[in-house]
């Protein structure tokens, strides 16, 4: 186990070395003078030479990556340039809104996908499987901003039950709060559920046609018994993979439904500083961003091991 | 579903024939989806071949006294935008936009994803595991993040969401394509044609690219499906493209200004994308049941 930890552990740092360096050559390859674009029309030379000089936009490319490199080592993501904000606790300020979303709607997801998937792998071939199977099939197509407009036309606008878009802080109302996320996380969480429904219902399909399963059968115990203590297990190997690949598209989502419910979230004050050319704080962000999702498929790749013994000694 | 036994054209010339399949389940229509599928799929394409000559009117002129007319119209059958713009119109327009990036997105990374998985398969142990981690890594970047940064610097528009498609689709190509062709080159046959003398390259485009057509075909059409609801949603965004072009994900951000003002103006661009895309999937899964009995029992 240790060494099989060992290299998941060298897979992440590595990954997130190339990472920081794509995302660096990307942005800053571009070209283009950031300082005069942040500055604007009519900056003197002056201006945008000692904004450049301030932020260490005039060094070389390499030396600007190390930089950039050491100071979020030493845990500095750089500061906005017009506001002088740090980056950190601009981050910091959206996650309030950014990851009650994600989470919320991944684990409503979840909770619909489960027990949906697996009754459709029981029912394959009934017409109540199909119905699930085609309900799925539409519901994978159906972009997750355009279920967030319907959901708002529905519950908002016409039952006027729900705030169709905007923001309570969980300061001002933790009541308030959760409205402004219900009809977001309902969004999210039903698209993520017709996702996971086709992954939930093969990897049950999968276990169910496995030997182990009749064994268990053989030696007494009812098909929803060997199901729950024998399959469950081995079902939830391909389902945890699935959750860490999954992420990418969580995070890609929640960008979406944050501007769709006009979310003050993480993916908004992206969007804005992507527009206003502010480089470091795109960088910084993207590169949490990217860590993050790493970091989730770095334990993902850990729980398989704990799941499941034989991935420990046959990597 | 695509457990039930293959269809008798399951084994077209070149593509490998399965191993028997295990016990028949109920006849369900099987090529149904691959049916309905073609049908979406054709009526798209065709109303976008079908804009590039007629038009019911200019998708792009406001013509103010027409403004928000109700669906059923004469002249304009599903009403006209804030604007005045006739829907219609704009709907085929955007047709034409979401076949033009999702294809060229689709394409561009089957062209890229297939030379690295050839290479990754062909090659030795550690042009493999390079390519092979490289696109792990890869993977593990948002792809809404990456279409996001690369319009912050180049701008957004078609050819940006093309190219922001392609970073994010070539890695899942590459793995897709690298282990569809390691199972072809385990086969006797590659051995044979080796033994007989054949290089490298002759035997990649001889032998392994015709029987891992059929993957490819699949894939292209799945991938199209997914880049079609990528750039909706960048385009969504105000980071995709913009007018003159018009793209369906546009069209609903446009509506979005004004839902409560005329909600059916939120629903045509909508249904566009979920049945093109529905159409697209469903075609894929019929494919592969039909090119591809493998993978479609794995996926099954």
């Amino acid at each position: 186990m240790a060494i099989y930890v060992l290299r998941k552990l060298v897979f992440f740092l590595g990954a997130i070395f190339i990472a920081s360096l794509a995302i660096f050559l990307l942005i800053r390859g571009a070209g283009g003078n950031v300082a005069a674009v942040v500055l604007g029309k009519g900056a003197t030379p002056e201006a945008i030479n000692a904004l450049a000089h301030t932020y260490g936009l005039d060094q070389p490319l390499a030396v600007q990556y190390f930089d950039w490199v050491g100071n979020m080592l030493s845990g500095d993501l750089g500061r906005s340039f017009r506001t002088n904000e740090r980056v950190s606790d601009l981050v910091t300020a959206r996650l309030s809104v950014s990851i009650p979303l994600a989470l919320s709607g991944l684990i409503l997801g979840l909770l619909i996908a489960i027990p949906v998937g697996t009754y459709a792998a029981r029912n394959v071939g009934t017409p109540s499987g199909a119905i699930l199977a085609l309900v799925s099939q539409i519901g994978v197509a159906v972009p997750v901003f355009w279920a967030g407009i319907l959901l708002s036309l529905l519950f908002g606008v016409r039952l006027g039950w729900l705030p169709t878009g905007g923001w309570t802080d969980w300061s001002v109302s933790i009541w308030g709060a959760i409205r402004s996320l219900v009809l977001p996380v309902l969004s999210l969480g039903l698209i993520m559920a017709a996702v996971l429904i086709r992954y939930v219902r093969s990897a049950v399909l999968d276990v169910m046609n496995q030997d182990y399963l009749r064994t268990a059968r053989a030696v007494g115990m009812t098909r929803t018994e060997a199901l729950l203590k024998v399959g469950l297990r081995n079902a939830s190997l391909p389902l945890v993979t699935i959750v860490g690949l999954q992420i990418a598209e969580l995070i890609g989502g929640t960008v979406i439904i944050e501007t769709v419910f006009s979310l003050p979230g993480l993916s908004r004050m992206m969007l804005a500083n992507v527009a206003a050319r502010e480089v470091i704080v795109v960088q910084s962000t993207v590169m949490l961003i990217i860590i993050f999702v790493i970091a989730v498929n770095l334990l993902v790749d850990l729980l398989y091991g704990i799941l499941d013994p034989r991935v420990r000694s046959s990597r | 579903m695509t457990m039930n036994q293959p269809s008798p054209m399951s084994a077209p010339a070149g593509v490998p024939i399965s191993p028997p399949q295990r016990k028949p389940r109920r006849k369900l229509p099987r090529n149904a989806s691959l049916l309905i599928g073609l049908v979406l799929t054709a009526l798209f394409l065709a109303i976008a071949l079908i804009s590039f000559f007629y038009l019911p009117s200019n998708p792009n002129i406001p013509v103010i006294r027409n403004r928000l007319l109700p669906a059923g119209t004469p002249g304009h059958w599903l009403g006209t935008d804030v604007l005045g713009r006739d829907i219609i119109a704009q709907l085929m327009v955007g047709a034409r936009t979401s076949i033009l990036v999702g294809a060229g997105g689709a394409t561009f990374s089957l062209i890229l994803g297939t030379i690295a998985g050839l290479a990754a398969a062909a090659s030795g142990k550690i042009t493999d595991e390079a390519i092979s981690r490289g696109s792990d890594i890869l993977l593990a970047i948002p792809g809404m993040v990456t279409a996001l940064v690369l319009a912050a610097t180049m701008g957004s528009g078609a050819l940006t969401t093309i190219l922001a498609l392609t970073a994010f689709f070539t890695p899942s190509f590459t793995r897709v394509i690298r282990s569809a062709a390691m199972g072809v080159l385990n086969e006797d046959f590659i051995t044979a044609a080796k033994l007989y003398g054949r290089g490298k390259i002759f035997v990649l485009a001889r032998h392994v690219l015709p029987n891992i057509a059929g993957v490819m075909i699949v894939q292209f059409t799945l991938y199209f499906a997914a880049g079609i609801l990528t750039e909706a949603g960048l385009s969504y965004l105000g980071v995709g493209v913009h007018r003159p072009s018009i793209s369906w994900g546009l069209m609903l951000n446009e509506a979005q200004q004004q839902v409560g003002v005329s909600s059916p103006l939120a629903i045509w661009p909508g249904f566009a994308i979920v049945l093109m895309v529905l159409g697209l999937n469903l075609l894929g899964d019929g494919l592969r049941d039909v090119l591809d009995p493998k993978l479609a029992r794995r996926a099954s």
